[in-house]
């Protein structure tokens, strides 16, 4: 069980970092491609929504328990 | 002062919100953007509109569902899935916008630059200049076309059989009315304004 667990937070890290890498290279294109006021309206929005949607996922992460998952 | 001096540096970074100017990498000297073109709106906000279908998924299970998670105690779990599940669909939304606002093309007074954006790394950049510039279509397909003011501009060039076509561009007649004044403005030397 316990090393379910380590399996379950190392993907969930992995998952995590996955997304943080693709979140860089949207805003690194939308502020090194983008032309005009749109783009930098879009990657300012993205990377507020991305903050606060990651901190709601690890708050969640840190309550859940996975011994319900893996006991069904 | 430094507070003021802080107020001006925030006033200064915010001003790219505002009035960053249109423009691009490899501008020439005294070269001018005269229209800066997109997909019409309306293609993006139909993939928007599908993530926001989407993302009503997990309240619609939470509506049928919320007796049976909370009796289990699957209530955290089922809110982590679905920080999760909203977490996906926001880069699923932006990767789109990403596509949306760089798949644009540039008229500059001097010449026009298309540029494709495929995927993340896959973008193609085509240039003509305007003494290149033979022939602008517009073609205008269907209802929404035409009630929404949209369609495909086609440029032909004069040496190769190439053509430029600018797909669901907004106000496409204005776009050949522009391009045409630049092809005119090579003889004739009056400077193009767009109005």
């Amino acid at each position: 069980m316990f090393t379910l667990e380590i399996i379950f937070n190392i993907l969930a890290g992995l998952a995590f970092f996955i997304y943080w890498v693709i979140a860089f290279v949207i805003l690194y294109h939308l502020s090194r491609f983008g032309i005009g006021v749109q783009p930098k309206k879009f990657a300012a929005t993205f990377l507020f929504g991305s903050v606060v949607l990651s901190a709601a996922v690890i708050i969640l992460f840190t309550r859940t328990d996975i011994s319900a998952f893996l006991s069904l | 002062m430094p507070s003021s001096r802080y107020k001006d540096m925030i006033k200064k970074l915010l001003s790219i919100f505002h009035d960053s100017p249109n423009s691009f990498e490899g501008q020439k000297h005294g070269e001018e953007v005269l229209m800066l073109l997109r997909h019409h709106p309306f293609t993006i906000i139909i993939k928007v509109a599908f993530f926001v279908l989407i993302g009503l998924v997990p309240i619609v299970l939470w509506i049928i569902f919320s007796a049976l998670l909370e009796e289990h105690g699957w209530l955290n779990a089922f809110l982590f899935v679905s920080s999760i599940w909203y977490l996906v669909l926001w880069l699923g939304i932006f990767h789109s916008l990403t596509i949306y606002t760089l798949n644009a093309v540039l008229i500059t007074d001097r010449r026009i630059i298309d540029n494709d954006l495929h995927g993340l790394f896959n973008r193609e950049v085509s240039e003509l200049h305007n003494n290149r510039i033979q022939d602008v279509s517009v073609h205008t397909n269907g209802l929404l076309e035409t009630f929404l003011k949209f369609g495909d501009v086609t440029v032909q060039t004069a040496a190769s059989e190439k053509q430029f076509i600018f797909h669901q561009v907004p106000k496409p007649e204005k776009v050949k009315d522009v391009i045409m004044q630049i092809t005119a403005s090579r003889h004739t030397g009056v400077k193009t304004v767009v109005q």
